[in-house]
């Protein structure tokens, strides 16, 4: 499948020029920009393309079918019916055979409505519009008719390995015209309906896709349905043997009847029974599968795969289900497409001949993004289809296969504003690369309001990517501070454990207060709890705080005391202590009391320590002698206690 | 396939570096007319510039982001001999001769390179604020910000002298923080005599110093950039080298007696691909974020990407190219033009991609 | 107990929806407000029976783009409805009906209600409505009051907190109650100048998000908190020290809770797991103690609520339910809404 490369235009006379190079973005888009390699030791100077053109950076990114409104539904829709599918798998105590087949019969169900969707929007636009939409319809058409047959082949269970009634009930389906034509006519005005210029081709139609019944029913409204020969042919198609499973008979047993019968249409055929009505002759001609007859109704199938199904069903009824492969040439032979086949027609014969691997290298290639080989992958996988590869195909891993197609499409939908939830339930799935990959794409994600950064923080979380979250967390506190909001900062710090950052924080609510004299905040000061302890700085703030509450409240002796174990730890920072010093001299003077001998010694020991803080240069004296005051003053009351 | 939209750039000279800032939301930009740009995009998903200024005095060769969690930080080389930090400060108007809205401050210059400097990554956040170096003069110089919260503290940790020019250099982004940190740093000298001229080196907890692991010695030719992918988790590290044909190697520790007795890393050195597609000399080489795609860039003036299929080889998947012909006056087609039968917004406010033209050719593409 | 699901596929990720109020109490028209795309929009939608294959299926019926997420969205009666942006905006819509085709105008808009001092505009996170009375609180920590009639801001409290505000709601025309980030509660008296809060307390001991907000629709004083780690916790304003009782409910962080409107002993909750949950005090109808609120009683509440589920779990958040009569609409992050019809509503 190595093919064509493509090649994608830049349209920029200065890319051209010069060449180009890239950059990518996280998380799915590439910038391209006009580059020209400078070497190092050439002189340092302007480019020959200084100023003379504008250079332009160009942003790149995939245009995703899926990501179009009208087909986004898609994605959300098979993603529930994905996951389904993993729960099914799960769950040993169920069916997986017919579960596996519900699910593709749901997966088929999201197509064609998105089918209706389409068919629905095309009425309402013109011209372009119009142009693209149909292409979507073609896609999507294809995809459910491929997937049908895969569905049919590949994880159904066929009795008997006899494939042709679901064959035929897959071309019924994607060829409908026959039906609706002969419902039409049968519901009309039935007097000389071979008047209607459609009756032969529908008799034809229906004839070739085994509905001998509707065949018979028409006739049976021709003009001539009373001569001898009409009657003659509905004999015959009655009598026409259709092979059933259930039915009891024998394979052998029916080839016998099957035998006998298109023995004596031969005869009869040959007994030039059937001349006066060519189209009848040409009807008989064709139950006994007479190559002349088959060749000249081909014009009447679209597709070989018409001709197949029907081709079968008059000559080889009980095919079975690995023997459609080498039929299917030979009509392909026959209609002379060998050299024209088109995508669709590749698949579709890679799955007859049962070759998984190749359809799924032709699925991929049907689009650019990969929803459809994923998700059948995905099903087919489950359903034990591809480990049977294992075995054939040197170096095919059915799990490595199925994870890498889940880990694309899970990574493109990351890359989209609101389907990243969705990009990760399939990441999910990816036994040995998913944790990873998410692990690198989620903290990308831009976190652009605090209610996104919660379901980001979430799903880190859901998934234990603990220092993923935590990132998150400080940028969050980063950008907050940025924006001057450092409450806010203060929590996210908390939240994400980063002890120096908290510090930091913590550092600038003191800062401010030295320099305008409030503490910011309060409220969030108020209610610190047991996340102080996150860092040293932090502890120091929120006891500061509660010192000064104590001061403006009046409790001088609890706010004395806290003052003093403040002194006497070790976390208070150094630009600081002139402030708590400045703080004590009202609590030193005042009339009560506060501050026992011991106390005061703690504050003179201190002060000798810090004596050298230029802060304190002016208030050192007075700092002195109203420690030594107190300290009298306290011991003397301290004398009279004992 | 692809669809694109058209930022105008408006730097004065080619632009030698584009970089995104983590979330892809912020664009720098830095060019041969000396100066630096920075772009963000709007609510509506139209880029426009903030910031403009005058980062060196000579071409700025590389312009990179730092970590979101270290604040809006950029570092840039240059062919002045010097590096620099940049913080992004709120509040300020933008001083003179500065264009834009946001005001880029410069933190420190670093000085100490003789020659110019070609390459500036910053390390992993796992190990904290770090910078890498490399000159035409063959010295990589490892700096860090002891306290994150300053950045105009930078201090010179380590100088590691690489007998040849070094031209590029990576961090390993997927060690953890108990493996010893990794660079890879390539030399664009133009003698095959003197060997190799790819270098992986190790930071060694024992001695304290960056020791050389391993010189790969199948690439001769000069080396323009080097790229190690991030690791979904793979045994071995994944390298790119963009030399005179792209190539990627698997680096693959091994352990053995030597290893566990040196404490240093032993790397078997394994080339996983080598592709001619560019015929002719490559001169970047760039992962995605999951390291499954590679985006290389030529002097064929293309641009190729190449994938590794889930049997592990690699193979081209697309290509991009200039072509002035093309050029059409206005977007031809908006990515949201599907209707629903109900009014649509007006679009010109929103960003405008129009699809890329595209034409299939055979794998060889003519040299010209 | 049996009811029926229906789900529609909207290729939006629906943040809030609502239920527009009708006359008869029989609603079917309703509005969905989506997030995280690249343009948002608010939708009308009417619920239509097809009586061939016994299906309810919503039809679009008016789109209105709206920039940024809508974080809210209320109606004040059934012609208006206020929606919040998260780039700090609010908008009177009116749903206009001439010569028979309903569309949604903007009838008000109030820009820049909320900013950070950097200039960077603010997510307007939620609001509350009395009347013609409207709070907003956003990211920046801020409060303004405005009124339906008027563009003009009646009062804005700049600083109210120092964390971002999340949830608000009004306890008596004049007091509204708002939470934060760190899981601070304030009571306002808006006819105070001061620009503190009258009280102040904490959900719980650690920092817990509150998420969303709810009052018992006869007992104005029960409020009831949902919040990130998904339990329950009811106060009774009336003696506020702690809170009467708290239930660990959901998985995941609860996105939505409110009583029934004509059976307030019901209560229906969402959450970011993808769950959604009918609350009932059990069966039997004796059970009404005295005369207080099962709510509000203390312990064993566990034992007197029985819970349904009402869907199987999505996987995905549910972000936002409406009720009306029997029937619950939900709107969800698989981009999809549901309906729930049939739901046993015990008397």
């Amino acid at each position: 499948m190595e093919g064509d490369l493509k090649t994608f235009i830049i349209p920029n006379d200065l890319c051209r020029r010069t060449g180009l190079a890239a950059s990518w973005t996280p998380i799915n888009q590439m910038s391209v920009f006009a580059y020209e390699k400078r070497n190092v030791r050439q002189k340092d100077g302007p480019s020959n393309f200084a100023s003379s053109q504008p250079s332009s950076v160009f942003l790149l990114r995939q245009h995703v079918l899926l990501f179009q409104p009208i087909l986004r539904k898609l994605v959300n829709e098979s993603n529930g019916a994905f996951l389904n599918l993993q729960g099914v798998i799960s769950d040993k105590t169920l069916d997986h055979k017919s579960e596996l087949l519900k699910l593709s019969r749901q997966y088929r169900s999201i197509v064609r409505a998105c089918l209706e969707d389409l068919q629905d929007d095309i009425t309402k636009v013109e011209g372009e519009d119009k142009e693209t939409l149909q292409d979507y319809i073609t896609i999507f058409y294809s995809i459910e008719c491929i997937w049908h047959l895969c569905e049919i082949l590949f994880v159904d269970t066929i009795p008997g390995n006899i494939v042709l009634p679901l064959l035929l009930d897959w071309v019924r389906f994607h060829f409908p015209k026959h039906e609706r034509n002969a419902a039409n006519m049968l519901s009309g005005d039935l007097i000389g309906l071979e008047a209607n210029p459609e009756f032969w081709p529908t008799v034809i139609g229906s004839l070739l896709q085994g509905r001998v019944k509707v065949v018979r029913a028409l006739l049976k409204q021709h003009s001539a349905s009373d001569s001898h020969v009409f009657r003659l042919v509905d004999q015959i198609l009655k009598a026409m043997p259709v092979y059933n499973v259930f039915s009891g008979t024998s394979v052998s047993e029916f080839n016998i009847q099957w035998r006998h019968w298109t023995v004596d249409v031969q005869s009869k055929i040959d007994a030039k029974m059937f001349v006066t009505s060519p189209n009848l002759n040409l009807i008989m001609r064709l139950v006994v599968g007479e190559e002349t007859a088959w060749t000249e109704i081909q014009s009447h199938c679209e597709t070989w795969y018409e001709l197949l199904a029907a081709w079968l069903f008059y000559t080889e009824p009980t095919v079975k289900i690995f023997e459609v492969g080498q039929f299917a040439k030979h009509c392909i032979t026959k209609m002379r497409m060998r050299n024209n086949m088109k995508h669709l027609d590749r698949v579709l014969l890679a799955a007859m001949e049962f070759d998984v691997l190749q359809v799924i290298k032709e699925i991929q290639h049907m689009s650019e993004n990969g929803w459809f080989v994923t998700h059948l992958t995905d099903l087919l996988y489950h359903a034990g289809k591809l480990s049977n590869l294992e075995k054939e195909v040197e170096t095919f891993s059915a799990e490595k296969l199925h994870e890498s197609f889940l880990l694309d499409y899970g990574s493109l939908l990351m890359g989209h504003k609101s389907l990243w939830q969705v990009g990760l339930s399939y990441l999910d799935f990816c036994p040995t690369e998913g944790l990873k990959a998410i692990e690198l794409i989620l903290p990308r994600i831009p976190l652009e309001t605090e209610a996104k950064t919660q379901k980001i923080l979430r799903e880190a979380k859901n998934r234990e990517l603990v220092h993923v979250a935590q990132s998150i967390c400080k940028v969050q506190g980063m950008k907050s501070l940025k924006r001057g909001r450092l409450g806010n900062a203060l929590t996210w710090a908390l939240k994400s454990q980063d002890g120096p950052f908290t510090s930091f924080l913590a550092d600038k609510f003191l800062h401010e207060y030295t320099k305008d004299g409030k503490l910011a905040s309060t409220d969030l000061l108020d209610n610190l709890g047991s996340c102080m302890l996150a860092s040293d700085r932090l502890i120091f703030l929120g006891k500061y705080y509660e010192f000064h509450k104590l001061y403006q409240s009046g409790e001088y002796k609890e706010a004395a005391n806290l003052l003093v174990s403040l002194l006497a730890s070790k976390i208070i920072p150094n630009y600081f202590w002139y402030v708590l010093f400045i703080e004590a001299i009202p609590l030193l003077e005042s009339e009560e009391i506060v501050f026992s001998s011991n106390d005061t010694y703690t504050i003179i020991h201190c002060l000798e320590e810090k004596e050298d803080l230029p802060e304190l240069k002016d208030k050192i004296e007075i700092l002195r002698l109203a420690a030594a005051r107190n300290l009298s003053r306290a011991l003397t009351y301290e004398a009279q206690l004992v | 396939m692809f669809e694109a939209q058209e930022i105008n750039a408006e730097h004065k000279d080619l632009i030698h570096d584009v970089a995104y800032d983590y979330y892809g939301d912020r664009m720098a930009t830095c060019s041969s007319d000396q100066y630096v740009k920075v772009w963000d995009h709007n609510k509506d998903g139209k880029w426009t510039e903030t910031s403009s200024f005058k980062a060196h005095s000579g071409s700025v060769w590389k312009v990179t982001w730092a970590h979101p969690e270290f604040g809006q930080v950029l570092a840039t080389c240059s062919f002045d001999r010097t590096a620099a930090v940049w913080e992004e400060i709120v509040g300020d108007t933008p001083g003179p001769g500065e264009r834009g809205t946001r005001h880029w401050v410069r933190r420190t210059n670093l000085v100490d390179s003789r020659t110019s400097v070609t390459d500036i990554k910053f390390g992993p956040k796992i190990q904290g604020l770090q910078l890498a170096t490399c000159s035409a003069e063959g010295i990589i110089r490892i700096y860090e910000a002891p306290d994150v919260m300053n950045l105009s503290q930078w201090t010179l940790q380590h100088e590691v002298q690489c007998k040849l020019a070094c031209s590029c250099l990576s961090w390993n982004p997927s060690l953890s923080k108990m493996q010893p940190q990794m660079l890879a740093v390539g030399s664009d000298d133009a003698n095959p005599a003197n060997g190799g001229k790819v270098f992986i080196y190790e930071y060694s907890e024992n001695t304290r110093r960056w020791t050389k692991l391993e010189t790969i010695s199948s690439i001769t030719e000069p080396v323009n950039d080097i790229s190690f992918a991030p690791n979904l988790g793979r045994s071995f590290h994944l390298l790119a080298v963009a030399t005179k044909d792209v190539r990627i190697l698997h680096l693959t520790p091994v352990e053995d007696v030597q290893s566990i007795q040196s404490g240093l890393t032993k790397l078997e050195v394994e080339s996983v691909a080598q592709f001619e597609d560019h015929n002719s000399t490559v001169w970047r080489v760039c992962w995605n974020i999951t390291g499954t795609i590679l985006a290389t860039s030529g002097d064929d003036g293309c641009v190729r990407m190449f994938k590794m299929n889930y049997i592990k080889s690699w193979k081209p998947v697309a290509v991009l190219k200039g072509d002035g012909s093309h050029v059409t006056s206005e977007p031809q087609k908006t990515a949201q033009a599907i209707p629903s039968g109900l009014q649509m917004p007006p679009l010109s406010q929103t960003a405008r991609y129009f699809k890329l033209g595209s034409i299939s050719q055979p794998r060889d593409v003519p040299w010209h | 107990m049996s009811h029926n699901l229906h789900g529609t596929f909207v290729s939006q990720k629906v943040n809030k929806i609502r239920w527009r109020p009708d006359s008869f109490n029989n609603s079917h028209f309703f509005i969905t407000g989506s997030w995280d795309d690249d343009q948002n929009t608010i939708k009308l939608w009417d619920f239509q029976e097809n009586e061939e294959d016994d299906d309810i299926y919503p039809f679009l019926v008016a789109t209105h783009n709206h920039n940024g997420d809508v974080t809210e969205a209320k109606f004040l009666n059934p012609d208006y409805l206020l929606a919040s942006s998260s780039f700090g905006s609010a908008r009177l819509i009116k749903i206009e009906n001439k010569y028979n085709e309903i569309s949604l105008k903007d009838e008000i808009t109030w820009d820049h209600l909320h900013y950070f001092n950097n200039k960077e505009c603010s997510p307007c996170n939620s609001f509350a409505l009395y009347e013609n009375d409207i709070v907003t609180v956003g990211e920046d920590g801020r409060i303004n009051l405005l009124t339906a009639q008027s563009k003009l801001i009646v009062r804005r409290i700049d600083e109210a907190d120092s964390c971002s505000l999340q949830c608000v709601i009004f306890l008596k025309h004049n007091e509204i109650l708002t939470s934060n980030l760190r899981g601070q509660m304030k009571i306002w008296d808006l006819r105070s100048k001061e620009k503190t809060a009258i009280n102040t307390f904490m959900l719980s001991g650690d920092h817990v998000t509150p998420t969303c907000l709810t009052f018992h629709p006869t007992q104005r004083h029960l409020i009831i908190a949902g919040d990130d780690l998904g339990s329950l916790t009811t106060w009774d304003l009336r003696h506020n020290t702690y809170p009467v009782n708290v239930l660990n409910a959901h998985e995941g962080s609860i996105s939505e809770i409110q009583f029934h409107p004509d059976n307030p002993d019901q209560l229906f909750s969402c959450s970011s797991a993808g769950e959604i949950w009918h609350w009932s005090t059990k069966g039997k109808a004796g059970i009404t103690m005295e005369d207080s609120n099962i709510w509000l009683a203390p312990d064993n509440i566990k034992n007197k609520l029985e819970v349904f589920t009402l869907m199987p779990n999505l996987g995905k958040p549910i972000n936002s339910l409406d009720l009306n009569r029997n029937r619950i609409i939900c709107g969800c992050d698989n981009e999809a809404i549901y309906l729930i019809n049939g739901i046993t509503l015990y008397n």
